[in-house]
């Protein structure tokens, strides 16, 4: 049995790209012999003789005297006698059915084979080799010494970066990603203080559950703790704030005051700050470990937001240092960055008494759980035109009523009810700001 | 146990070696009768006579290629190389002969061939006699590259590297020839700084914690282990705790241990004397950025010699790493 | 062909070594010479050992010629033959004992197929299915050395290790003009001399390094080369089988003797280029081909046989057949050559575990095998 070959043109000098046909030495139909001189070609080293790789008839000779062949193309057809022995390597080919011709053959720069180099990339099957460009934490180090301190936080350098810039320490943020990574996305979620990813809420039987995720999980934590530790006790006092009303008109009208937006809000944080200097235990806090009362020097003033995201309580540091306007700066700006996300977490931590204004949600008053490791909170109402009794007579006044819940360990019923007194008494009558401050 | 230099203690483990295996074979110039010109041969030639140690033509090519015929004849050749800037007529010998030989005899040729090499500056020494070409030999496939930095790893180095049936460039810091310290006797050899491992060998190619902290690594080879210790010294006193680790083995690397440091404390400085463009801290900084990317502080930075030649010795400290330079790496590492 | 070592007399070896001029024992139109002492040192060659002699040349050519037909067919990616040097290789090879070494350069396929080396192996690096062919401890050779010049070292240290174990074996190392340039090459003489080491350094003067005329190289023979160093030269034919069996076995006794190294320079030419991708007509006139093909080695010997009634055509046949076969199985068994696995790559880099190599082996192994399985 014969079979049909052709001898493909090798790579005649490391790295040879084609040839130049310069003599034929056989023809259609001559019988030839393993090794017998079939052409000379010419390279672009040498002239060359290329022996036959096969014994038998020629079939066809596939290029012409003169005619240049590239690297891998076939240049001539031999049918092969039954005892040439089959090659294993890619050059010499038996004819196939797929037409070689349509196979782009490029010239292969070094060595002997012709197949071209595919133009895409080969399929892969999903075994995963590692196409992360860092490589995970998540394996353990084989050195001797194992690290002692507790592991430190993961994150890549642009969300260290991005922390750094928002004064957060990393420590305090979960990191949900791959080997528990902190990612940029769960930074910014720690940063607005709400989960990144919506909770996933799964539906059955017609209850639907959803994960306790970011803000949700950290305000009931807080809550629960807040409850557990401090006995909490609670005092209404509702006033008569027309005055105050005025007040904020005529400061509206101020020159001292342009740009700023004075609100209630204001005048009762400055009443509280000032309150607390006669009143110091209701910035205090209690320490279990050392039985101790610490007494806080800065009134970092924390004010209850209600942020895209759920509650957020950033604290204005040092309130009692700032002036009235100053106050109003603060507060104003606070609101905004709550609003846009960018508080930091030292914003969020540090506060000593916290104010809540329920008042926005049109709600008169309330009992608001303290803060946990604070001695109070002031709970504002909504003010509103009520009929009051002014001077003897019935009149609309503007009414508020304010709610203080206190840890009853660091202050009684007596000297709570003095330092809402204060704070009241700056509402019912602002003058009295000069007399405290 | 014995309180000695690093010179006395490779001398130490050359006689040990050669007393354990009579295919030791100590080969180089001027290591017979004068005992080598930093004297780690000294006595040897006497001991155990001059067709065990013996001074060769001056001709590293030579030195290296004989030796690989000696090898293959089932001798254990350790050569010396008189001074670093004398390796490289021997450059292709070692990369192309001893790195391959064992590769392209698809096994069945072994070169247990151990180059010793004086190397590094800080000596003020003339042209040629301060270089620290490792990366060379490191970036070459089928080497071994070590380097201790104390008596007590030489003497234990020394021995190991001439025992393992690769070949192995052994780097001895010329610089720290002179310094003593405590050499265990060979049955209690134990590198740790801890004391907790066992007395076992410590594998060749593992590097060592050399002092624990907590701030930031320094990982140093050869005579900047001692500068790290010193930059450490000082960084304590300002407050700062700095862990550094003499890796030993240039090739390979143990980047394990590296890596276990540098998850602990977030940022890394790699100290040498080579030249830092594309040295060994480049590799180390390449590596460590992909595996402790997530653990990284700060980028790894690297000290060492400037793109230049070794300079003439009188400015050799402005090219030459000392404590300042590598604390104020580490400032740029810790730096908010 | 039986290597049985042949008894030197010590009191010949000034005889020999002093001998000036080219060593020929067979002359070109294929007639033994008169006067030249060499001829004791191959008294005992017969005529059985004449056709043996003879076989090796047509069957040395016959495979070197095979390997270039098969790279010219894309079957090797390179070759470096051997046309015209196989007298210099064979002769020398002949002359080689049991417990001898040998350093080669990349051209000594015939001294290879002396020493029994399968010349189905000798292909494997040539064809790039490998880096060696054979186990050097096996068949006394080492694997071919492509830098030039970095052979006659490795013979020097082992000769010297011969030295210290007290054997009497010795160390055969060739290499061509053009080595003789190489400054390894002068420190290897420097090291042989110095030591008194028992290494023949053979060198066969081609005249050609690549495109470089030996007087390039070398503006004395090669053979007076050595003596700056004190080591005795030896100029031979080296197309004249017989003289280079006497010259390489005078220098072995030399050697085994503890007389020390030697120099032989067998002046022979490589009819062919210095490997397939080289082109002589750039370099060379048809009329030095021509000048040397005339003194051609088979042709010589042949003739000698024939003179002498130690060959026929029956014995030309016979001999030719034998080549022929040596050849087909050749072919066959450089096609069926199974290429090299991607694990082989990470094969071999060291004798110890390394793990820098395992991490790389492993992750490459597990990265192909994250591509579907190509149809």
């Amino acid at each position: 049995m014969s079979t049909h070959r052709q001898f493909l043109l090798p790579d005649l000098g490391e790295g040879l790209t084609e040839a130049e046909v310069v003599a034929w030495h056989v023809g259609v139909g001559d019988e030839v012999t393993l090794n017998q001189v079939l052409v000379e070609v010419e390279t672009e080293k040498a002239v060359v003789e290329l022996p036959s790789p096969f014994a038998g008839t020629v079939v066809e000779l596939l290029v012409a005297d003169g005619a240049t062949v590239r690297v891998g193309a076939p240049i001539i057809a031999i049918e092969s006698t039954a005892d040439a022995v089959a090659p294993s390597g890619p050059p010499q080919a038996q004819l196939q059915t797929q037409a070689s011709d349509s196979e782009e053959k490029v010239p292969m720069l070094v060595g002997y084979g012709p197949s071209a180099a595919p133009p895409s990339r080969r399929r892969r099957n999903g075994s995963g080799h590692g196409e992360r460009s860092a490589d995970l934490p998540d394996h353990a180090p084989t050195a001797p010494t194992a690290p002692t301190a507790p592991p430190r936080p993961l994150a890549a350098p642009p969300v260290r970066f991005m922390a750094r810039q928002n004064g957060i320490d990393l420590a305090d943020v979960t990191g949900h990603g791959p080997g528990g990574v902190i990612t940029r996305e769960n930074l910014a979620a720690h940063i607005n203080g709400a989960a990144s990813e919506p909770p996933h809420t799964s539906q059955a039987d017609g209850e639907t559950r959803t994960p306790v995720r970011g803000v949700q999980k950290h305000m009931a934590e807080a809550m629960t703790r807040s409850v557990a530790t401090a006995p909490q006790a609670c005092l209404f006092l509702t006033v008569d704030a027309t005055p105050t009303v005025e007040l904020i008109d005529w400061l509206r009208q101020n020159r001292h005051f342009e740009g700023l937006r004075v609100t209630p809000l204001a005048i009762v944080a400055r009443a509280v700050v000032l309150a607390l200097r006669e009143h110091p235990a209701l910035n205090s806090s209690w320490d279990e470990a050392t039985d101790e009362v610490v007494t806080k020097r800065d009134v970092n003033l924390g004010i209850a937001v209600a942020s895209p995201r759920g509650l957020v309580v950033p604290n204005i540091k040092r309130a009692q240092d700032l002036t009235l306007r100053e106050l109003t700066a603060a507060l104003g700006d606070q609101t905004e960055r709550v609003r846009s996300g960018r508080c930091s977490t030292d914003d969020l931590r540090g506060g000593t008494i916290t104010l809540t204004n329920v008042g926005v949600f049109g709600v008169d008053a309330g009992v608001p759980i303290l803060n946990p490791g604070e001695a109070a909170i002031l709970a504002i109402g909504t003010l509103q035109r009520r009929p009051w009794e002014h001077q003897g007579k019935l009149a609309l006044r503007h009414l508020v009523t304010l709610s203080l819940v206190f840890d009853h360990r660091l202050a009684d019923g007596q000297q709570a009810a003095r330092f809402l007194r204060d704070v009241g008494d700056v509402l019912a009558d602002p003058t009295n700001l000069l007399a405290f401050g | 146990m014995a309180t000695m230099s690093l010179g006395k203690a490779l001398n130490s483990g050359l006689r040990r070696a050669m007393e354990h295996d009579p295919k030791v074979v100590l080969m180089g110039e001027d290591i017979g009768k004068l005992g080598g010109v930093f004297r780690v041969t000294e006595g040897l030639q006497r001991d155990f006579g001059d067709r065990r140690v013996i001074d060769t033509p001056l001709a590293e090519s030579g030195v290296i290629g004989t030796a690989v015929g000696l090898a293959m004849r089932g001798y254990r050749p350790v050569c010396e190389i008189q001074f670093d800037g004398f390796i490289y007529p021997a450059f292709d010998q070692i990369v192309s002969q001893v790195a391959k030989l064992h590769y392209r005899n698809e096994g069945r040729v072994t070169v247990p061939v151990t180059i010793r090499v004086p190397f590094g500056g800080g000596v003020g020494a003339v042209e040629h006699h301060s270089e620290s070409p490792e990366a060379y030999f490191a970036h070459t496939a089928g080497l071994r590259v070590v380097t201790p930095s104390n008596a007590a790893d030489g003497y234990r180095m020394i021995q190991q590297a001439i025992a393992s049936d690769d070949p192995v460039v052994f780097f001895e810091p010329k610089r720290r020839y002179w310094e003593k310290g405590d050499v265990e006797d060979e049955d209690d050899v134990d590198g740790d700084i801890d004391g907790e491992r066992p007395p076992a060998e410590v594998p060749l190619g593992q590097a060592r914690v050399v002092r624990v902290g907590s701030d930031a690594t320094i990982a140093a080879y050869g005579s900047m282990v001692a500068t790290a210790l010193d930059a450490a010294r000082i960084a304590e006193e300002e407050g700062t705790s700095l862990e550094v680790i003499d890796l030993r083995s240039l090739s390979p690397i143990d980047f394990a241990t590296l890596e276990t440091s540098v998850q602990k404390t977030g940022r890394l400085v790699v100290a040498h004397e080579a030249s830092v463009f594309c040295g060994l801290g480049a590799e180390i900084a390449a590596r460590i950025s992909e595996r402790c990317f997530f653990h990284l502080e700060a980028p790894v930075r690297r000290v060492g010699g400037f793109a230049t030649p070794y300079p003439a010795s009188r400015a050799e400290q402005h090219f030459l790493p000392d404590a300042d330079r590598i604390l104020h790496e580490v400032d740029r590492c810790l730096q908010p | 062909m039986t290597t049985a070592p042949v008894r030197v007399p010590g009191r010949k070896i000034p005889e020999w070594t002093g001998f000036d001029g080219l060593v020929q024992l067979i002359s070109v139109d294929g007639q033994r010479t008169v006067g030249c002492p060499y001829w004791d040192l191959v008294a005992d060659v017969d005529g059985d050992q004449l056709r043996d002699l003879y076989r090796d040349l047509v069957v040395v050519r016959r495979i070197d010629a095979e390997a270039m037909a098969l790279q010219r067919q894309g079957e090797l990616a390179l070759w470096a033959p051997l046309l015209g040097q196989e007298a210099a290789q064979v002769g020398s090879a002949r002359a080689l004992r049991p417990d001898d070494f040998v350093f080669p350069s990349y051209r000594e396929h015939g001294v290879a197929y002396c020493l029994g080396v399968d010349p189905v192996q000798m292909l494997r690096l040539w064809r790039g299915a490998g880096l060696s062919g054979w186990d050097p401890a096996v068949h006394g050779i080492a694997t071919p050395a492509i830098v030039v010049g970095s052979q006659p070292l490795h013979a020097t240290g082992y000769a010297l290790g011969v030295t210290l174990d007290g054997a009497d074996s010795a160390v055969l190392t060739y290499f061509g003009d053009g080595a003789t340039s190489e400054g390894d090459v002068a420190e290897a003489f420097g090291f042989a001399a110095s030591y008194g080491v028992p290494v023949v350094f053979f060198c066969q003067n081609n005249q050609w390094a690549i495109s470089e005329p030996v007087r390039l190289q070398s503006h004395t023979s090669i053979a007076q080369r050595g003596q700056g160093y004190g080591i005795p030269g030896v100029q031979v034919d080296g197309n004249d089988v017989l003289a280079v069996l006497a010259a390489t076995r005078l220098a072995l006794a030399r050697a085994s003797a503890g007389e020390g190294p030697t120099l032989i320079e067998a002046v022979t030419y490589r009819m062919g280029p210095h490997t397939t991708s080289d082109d002589p007509s750039r370099y060379r006139a048809r009329a030095d081909d021509e000048e040397w093909r005339v003194k051609d080695p088979l042709a010589r010997l042949s003739a000698l046989l024939h003179r002498e009634g130690l060959a026929d055509d029956a014995f030309d046949h016979e001999v030719a057949s034998e080549a022929d076969a040596v050849a087909a199985t050749l072919r066959a068994g450089c096609l069926a050559m199974p290429d090299p696995e991607p694990a082989d790559v990470f094969a071999h880099v060291y004798a110890e575990p390394h793990p820098l190599l395992q991490e790389e082996k492993e992750g490459y192994l597990s990265y192909l095998a994250s591509f579907d399985e190509e149809s």
